[in-house]
């Protein structure tokens, strides 16, 4: 009877659960594009995650949109237009792609000539599939997955450089920074999170590497959502004799791989993080404390080394009271792309506006080799990843040196 | 329910107790219960045995095995509190999780708020979970409302919805962290044990032995036992039902509590934390017996080593997919749990 009893519960629970995840989105309907958008401001969509378990992040994204808002219209708003002003109008996705969707919908039927978003890569799949068919421009700010890029979608632009892209890099800045400090690279341990996100990020630095000559294995993975120990796991990579240990997880769980390296101690040369969700955010050096210190990264980043980028940040910390991060920079830059495609477009055709961003230059804030501009399948093709470090408490920008705040320092704290 | 001697000093685990009291005892024969022990423990170290020659480096396997035993002592711990409240109330009580996490965010307010070392926080999340529990059960579950399975099950998750929301409304999804200060950690023939781990595990032994005793040697205990094995019986004799019901809830829920400051240190403080081990939870209180708290504990400790032992036999694979083999084997062979008894 007992058994039977949990059974049902478990089971009333799923029911209740997946009921409560289908609530909530209303499909609008594909038709109402273009409602009154030759009238009033010029619309912006912007989807984020304002609420729910990224709501930090989607909330600095949101208010990183606004800023270039704001930055545009104090500059005298779109100027082809007569000086017509710019407006936000603001969806949250919770974090589900249906909601994602069905907001994505809204804001298309609110008249908005582009959308930026999505902060994960499931929404952005998604949307992605509303703007093709609404015919209305889409474009990333932070979105890691390449498979939405490999659809021939015509109305998807992406600003931040992706997984693969972050991996590659993250291969060849190891192999030219350890080579630079005598200590070449031999073995890498690979640990990272099961999903698309870690996974992918595994095969595309295994890829790489093994094209430079670089040995990757063990490659170890686990559960982000469960998992409450890594111990077992570092031990692992201390057996196996690797001398550089590479991690790609979200924040949790790769603070908690820090905390086995702190106890374990492998006998490594760099901790590597690759697309890390933890290991360039200065919440990490605050929670982690010594921990951290000399962990690298290879991510995307805002231009520490840009002046008008210290600024946006500056400006961003007395309004909100919060360091701005990457991911608001991001959401800036992606703003600016879309008021820059209407400014040159002439108009709020989001077809016209469309081939004007696919043709477009725009200077961003985040770390890149060249104005933002968009290959044929719609990525940036300059973005750069950038490889940063933790040096006494705080995320320095590394390497490649035209991007370095300050020297790498091969080595990790418990082997000097 | 031919039972009627729980106020004497319980002998040895006679035979002929039947009923769910049993449930809050391990014994149904001393014999067959050692029996079963000593196939857990060879199927355990046959595990063991397989994952050496799978993983081909002793220490890594060394250190899955400490890992999972000092985790598997705090899974106990929280699902000791779970099945006690299952075994006396038969409530299943999906809040439990989120209760720990309410118990979480207690803890890291106070270290945040006093600086007080994060173990003395047990003086205050402890009672204050025992508070939420009472007030949760006289308030929502004892009264006709929560009468019917359905309505528990409702009332329950509606609870650990509301108060996980409202957590994450207060303080936000950013991930909290509590530092131990003066953490350490030394070297145990190879592997690695942090001095946070150790502590979370002696203090989840210590707290299932004085929740042992509470109920095998205290009156209060005895009390229990009585309402569990049967209620009407235990108001003829004068217990309070009502009344015991209402502690026992309390109790089970500042086990949750005790878990949370013990385990605080070893995690990272989300408002959602608690659905993780929520899963684990019940897991493990069907596998050690529905009801039997010291069942838990073995359960817990079970459930830990098997998680670890996953990762090294399925690289890639999410432990729980190891955790949930266990369990559906476990139900097919025993459906009433390693240490349950037939009812």
């Amino acid at each position: 009877m007992s058994a039977r009893k949990l059974a049902a519960g478990l089971g009333a629970c799923a029911v209740l659960l997946a009921a409560a995840g289908c609530g909530g989105s209303a499909p609008s309907g594909a038709a109402g594009v273009a409602a009154g958008r030759d009238e009033g401001p010029v619309k912006i969509g912007a989807l984020h995650p304002v609420s729910g378990a990224n709501a930090v992040d989607g909330q600095q994204m949101r208010r990183g949109a606004q800023l270039a808002v704001d930055a545009i219209n104090a500059k005298g708003g779109i100027r082809s237009l007569g000086g017509r002003k710019v407006e936000l109008e603001t969806g949250d996705t919770q974090g589900k792609a249906e909601v994602g969707q069905s907001e994505a919908q809204r804001l298309i039927s609110a008249g908005a000539v582009g959308l930026v978003g999505t902060y994960q890569s499931a929404v952005s799949t998604n949307v992605a599939v509303v703007a093709e068919r609404n015919r209305v421009p889409f474009v990333m700010d932070v979105t890691a997955s390449d498979a939405i890029f490999s659809n021939g979608y015509e109305y998807s632009f992406r600003v931040q450089p992706g997984s693969a892209a972050i991996a590659g890099a993250a291969a060849r800045y190891l192999k030219e920074v350890s080579q630079q400090a005598g200590k070449p690279v031999k073995k890498v341990a690979f640990l990272h999170e099961q999903t698309d996100f870690g996974s992918g990020a595994a095969e595309a630095f295994t890829a790489a590497a093994e094209k430079l000559g670089v040995e990757v294995g063990p490659n170890i993975s686990y559960d982000a959502l469960t998992v409450s120990d890594l111990t077992a796991q570092i031990t692992q990579v201390k057996a196996s004799g690797a001398d550089v240990l590479a991690v790609a997880g979200y924040y949790r769980d790769s603070l908690l791989a820090a905390k086995a390296i702190a106890a374990v101690k492998p006998r490594l040369n760099a901790v590597w993080g690759v697309s890390n969700g933890a290991y360039d955010q200065p919440k990490f050096v605050t929670d982690g404390g010594a921990l951290g210190e000399r962990y690298f990264s290879t991510n995307y980043h805002f231009d520490a080394k840009n002046q008008q980028t210290a600024g946006l940040r500056a400006g961003y910390q007395r309004r909100y009271g919060a360091p701005m991060r990457t991911g608001a920079v991001l959401a800036y830059d992606a703003v600016q792309v879309i008021a820059q495609g209407v400014e040159r477009a002439g108009g709020t055709d989001a077809e016209k506006v469309r081939d004007a961003i696919a043709s477009s230059k725009v200077e961003p804030r985040t770390v890149g080799t060249g104005p933002i501009a968009f290959a044929p399948n719609g990525d940036n093709k300059n973005a750069l990843p950038v490889l940063m470090q933790v040096q006494n408490g705080q995320v320095k920008q590394v390497y490649p040196a035209e991007k370095a705040e300050s020297k790498p320092n091969y080595s990790v704290t418990w082997r000097s | 329910m031919s039972n009627s001697g729980t106020k004497t000093e319980p002998p040895p685990a006679p035979a002929v107790r039947r009923g769910p009291l049993a449930r809050l005892s391990p014994g149904d024969g001393t014999g067959a219960l050692l029996k079963r022990a000593a196939a857990t423990g060879g199927l355990v170290a046959v595990a063991i045995a397989i994952a050496l020659i799978k993983s081909g480096s002793g220490l890594v396997v060394w250190q899955s095995v400490v890992t999972g035993l000092l985790m598997g002592g705090l899974y106990g711990l929280i699902a000791m509190g779970l099945t006690l409240i299952f075994g006396v109330l038969d409530i299943v009580n999906f809040a439990h999780g989120a209760l720990l996490a309410i118990a979480m965010f207690i803890a890291f307010g106070v270290v945040q708020g006093t600086g007080l070392h994060p173990y003395l926080t047990l003086l205050v999340a402890v009672p204050a979970l025992f508070l939420i529990g009472a007030v949760v059960h006289r308030g929502l579950l004892s009264g006709t409302g929560g009468a019917s399975l359905e309505n528990q099950l409702l009332i329950t998750l509606g609870l650990s919805l509301l108060l996980e929301n409202g957590l994450l409304m207060f303080f936000g999804a950013e991930p909290k962290n509590v530092a131990l200060p003066g953490d350490f950690q030394f070297s145990l023939f190879g592997a690695v044990v942090s001095g946070a781990r150790l502590y979370a595990f002696l203090g989840a032994i210590a707290i299932g032995a004085l929740l042992f005793w509470l109920l095998r040697r205290t009156r209060f205990g005895t009390a229990i036992r009585a309402v569990a094995a049967n209620g009407p019986g235990a108001e003829l004799v004068g217990v309070n039902v009502r009344r015991v019901h209402t502690l026992t809830f309390a109790i089970g829920t500042a086990c949750a509590g005790a878990a949370a400051v013990l385990a605080a240190p070893l995690v990272t403080v989300t408002p959602t934390l608690g659905e993780q081990f929520n899963i684990t939870a019940f897991v493990v209180v069907v596998l050690g017996g529905m009801g039997n708290v010291a069942g838990a504990l073995v359960g817990g400790l079970l459930i830990g080593l098997v998680e670890q032992l996953t990762t090294i036999y399925m690289d890639g694979q999410s432990s729980l997919l190891g955790v949930f083999a266990v369990f559906l084997i476990v139900l097919f062979l025993r459906p009433q749990g390693l240490f349950g008894r037939r009812s």
